[in-house]
């Protein structure tokens, strides 16, 4: 493991780069546990103050530090995105790992909820939810909602994977020897999608913290935990833009472009180092 | 060469029929795989199954270790093992009482078997994921058997941290036997494990089989096409051809004297030191399962083919004292 991510490191300059803006952004996170102020309270500090040597990111219009505020917000985002991440990747492995290996009537089942989640309209959905459940909306409801609709396509990926493990002489074995269903799924095939499932996570992190923004900048969410779609909210009620205050909204807009970035690279990086195609079209060889 | 050989019989398959079924589009499609097949298998003895691909064997040995998964159906007949004495098959055997007397009772070395490992587990893990339910114990007295047993295929104990792309072909086979005999089955089938092993590795890997088997007094019912791995290696042989046993008798005794005009051919193929000639080969291919033809199916091929050949389906007869054949040149008027 080590020396894998010591070859990463000194051979792939997306892996490097993505490690770095992942760290920055890890780092944001991590100094919210020693920020002077409390996230929620405002007028803490003389509103509309640009970047300075105290206040390194500037104030806003509610009287909050910006730097800080971000450290808040980028946590919660993060850990709204690794919620849904590890949840819908439960729910995409017990499901493609099944139909894969079961086939028959459980395949068929499990494909047709699969195929219908993957089809229906994700956004108008979610915002139906926030409707319904206004007051009780939190971010951990809002994580199990967004995980419960956004398993599908990685199961897919999963079930053709399993699809092929399924007829390899180590499963007949596993079966002759009397191990059963679930036993064979976590212990033999499960070692062999763990690589897809670590490059989904990634892909599924971004995609979730996505939409979060999408839903908070519009404030379809719970709009006083801060988050960085959150700030945003915020910025524009109080037409940072127009008034001026552009670091309320650039900061955070540049953080989660980070974020991003940096997911996405170390996914496509991971990707090539679990595909050794990829790796053979780097290197030339797959012309 | 069965002085050794108990005479009270571990396997006896009675008129083993096994049919591929498939339905698709309205059009029913059955493949005879086994038609008929009756042999028995005594205590430590080596029975070997010889004949050409798609002949039938390895639907045989997974009908007999219960392995049917559809399109293959057990049809008729029984296979019935002595640790099993209440039912007639283990295909028909509810699926607790298969799960008991698998691996403890009943091993099946696979064909390909050198996939049999899990590519991403540790030797160790197979051994566990394996065996261990059927031993039971604890999990360090399991390890100190696994490496016992190890040493016994002459296999380093290190070998059990070892992934199976770091061990050789023969090393990784001697593994698959190991985990197929660490629970010192009474019956062992053994579907071409040395096929695709050179010919030095094979050897090796044959006669570390015959010891164990020694050892353990169990049973195995051994499967090749390779003649000379069966001179080799097993007490007793049958012959099949197109999905049934056409001869069955002694191993060396088949050599010396077949009786089958098939197995005349299948022994006459063998290259012998000295020769110069080219073989010759039988004309023909082995026929469609699906339609097979009617009588003995081995007549349109068969150079002593008489007109009952193709009408009647010659019997299985004692020729002589434990060598059975069926052909009607051999027994005239034997019908099944």
């Amino acid at each position: 493991m080590l020396t894998i991510l010591r070859d990463l490191l000194r051979y792939n300059i997306e892996f490097r780069i993505g490690l770095v803006l992942v760290s920055i952004v890890l780092v944001m996170a991590a100094l919210s546990l020693v920020a002077p102020y409390p996230p929620g309270d405002v007028y803490l500090v003389p509103p509309d103050l640009p970047p300075s040597s105290a206040h390194w990111l500037g104030t806003t219009s509610r009287g909050q530090d910006v730097f800080w505020q971000l450290t808040f917000a980028i946590r919660n985002t993060l850990s709204f995105g690794i919620m849904v991440a590890l949840l819908s990747r439960v729910i995409a492995l017990v499901v493609g790992l099944l139909a894969g290996y079961s086939g028959g009537w459980i395949d068929r089942v499990l494909m047709s909820i699969n195929d219908t989640f993957i089809i229906i309209p994700l956004f108008p959905i979610l915002i139906l939810f926030y409707f319904v459940l206004r007051d009780t909306m939190s971010t951990p409801l809002l994580a199990t909602i967004m995980a419960c609709l956004g398993w599908a396509y990685d199961a897919r990926l999963i079930r053709s994977v399993a699809l092929s493990l399924k007829t390899r002489e180590f499963t007949q074995t596993s079966i002759f020897s009397g191990m059963k269903t679930h036993e064979i799924l976590a212990r033999e095939h499960l070692p062999y999608v763990m690589p897809i499932v670590f490059s989904t996570t990634m892909n599924n992190m971004n995609w979730s913290i996505g939409i979060e923004v999408t839903l908070a900048v519009l404030g379809f969410t719970d709009i006083n935990t801060p988050t960085i779609g959150g700030m945003i909210y915020w910025a524009n009620q109080h037409t940072a833009l127009v008034a001026g205050i552009w670091w309320w909204i650039a900061f955070p807009v540049g953080l989660v472009v980070m974020t991003f970035v940096g997911l996405f690279l170390l996914a496509v990086s991971m990707n090539e180092y679990i595909d050794p195609r990829s790796r053979l079209a780097r290197m030339g060889g797959s012309r | 060469m069965s002085g050794a050989a108990d005479q009270a019989p571990v396997l006896e398959v009675d008129g083993l029929q096994a049919h591929f079924r498939t339905r698709y589009f309205g059009v029913n499609r059955e493949v005879r795989a086994v038609d008929g097949v009756s042999f028995t298998v005594r205590r430590n003895e080596i029975y070997g199954l010889a004949g050409e691909s798609s002949s039938g064997k390895t639907t045989l040995v997974k009908t007999i270790a219960g392995l049917l998964k559809p399109p293959l159906e057990m049809v008729g007949g029984s296979a019935r093992f002595s640790f099993l004495p209440e039912w007639d098959a283990v295909g028909r055997a509810p699926p607790e009482v298969v799960r008991g007397i698998r691996w403890r009772h009943l091993s099946y070395i696979m064909q390909g078997s050198m996939n049999v490992l899990n590519p991403l587990r540790r030797i160790r893990y197979s051994f566990r994921d394996f065996a261990w339910r059927h031993l039971g114990g604890s999990k360090s007295e399991f390890d100190a058997r696994a490496e016992a047993h190890l040493e016994r295929v002459k296999l380093d104990p290190s070998v059990l941290d070892a992934y199976p792309h770091e061990l050789s072909g023969g090393m990784r086979q001697r593994v698959t036997i190991a985990l197929a005999t660490i629970c010192k089955p009474e019956f062992i089938i053994a579907d071409e494990p040395t096929t695709a092993l050179d010919v030095i590795v094979q050897k090796d890997v044959l006669a570390m089989l015959r010891s164990i088997q020694r050892e353990m007094g169990s049973s195995v019912l051994f499967i090749t096409h390779d003649m000379g791995v069966h001179a080799a290696l097993t007490d007793r042989l049958g012959i099949m051809y197109a999905g049934r046993l056409v001869e069955d008798g002694e191993t060396a005794e088949i050599f010396a004297q077949p009786l089958h005009p098939y197995t005349r051919h299948l022994i006459a193929s063998l290259p012998r030191i000295g020769d110069t000639e080219q073989r010759e080969g039988l004309e023909g291919t082995p026929p469609n399962l699906a339609e097979p033809p009617p009588g003995c199916r081995f007549h349109p091929r068969c150079p002593l083919a008489m007109p009952i050949c193709a009408t009647t389906v010659p019997a299985m007869v004692a020729t002589m004292p434990g060598h059975r054949v069926a052909c009607h040149a051999v027994n005239p008027g034997m019908a099944a």
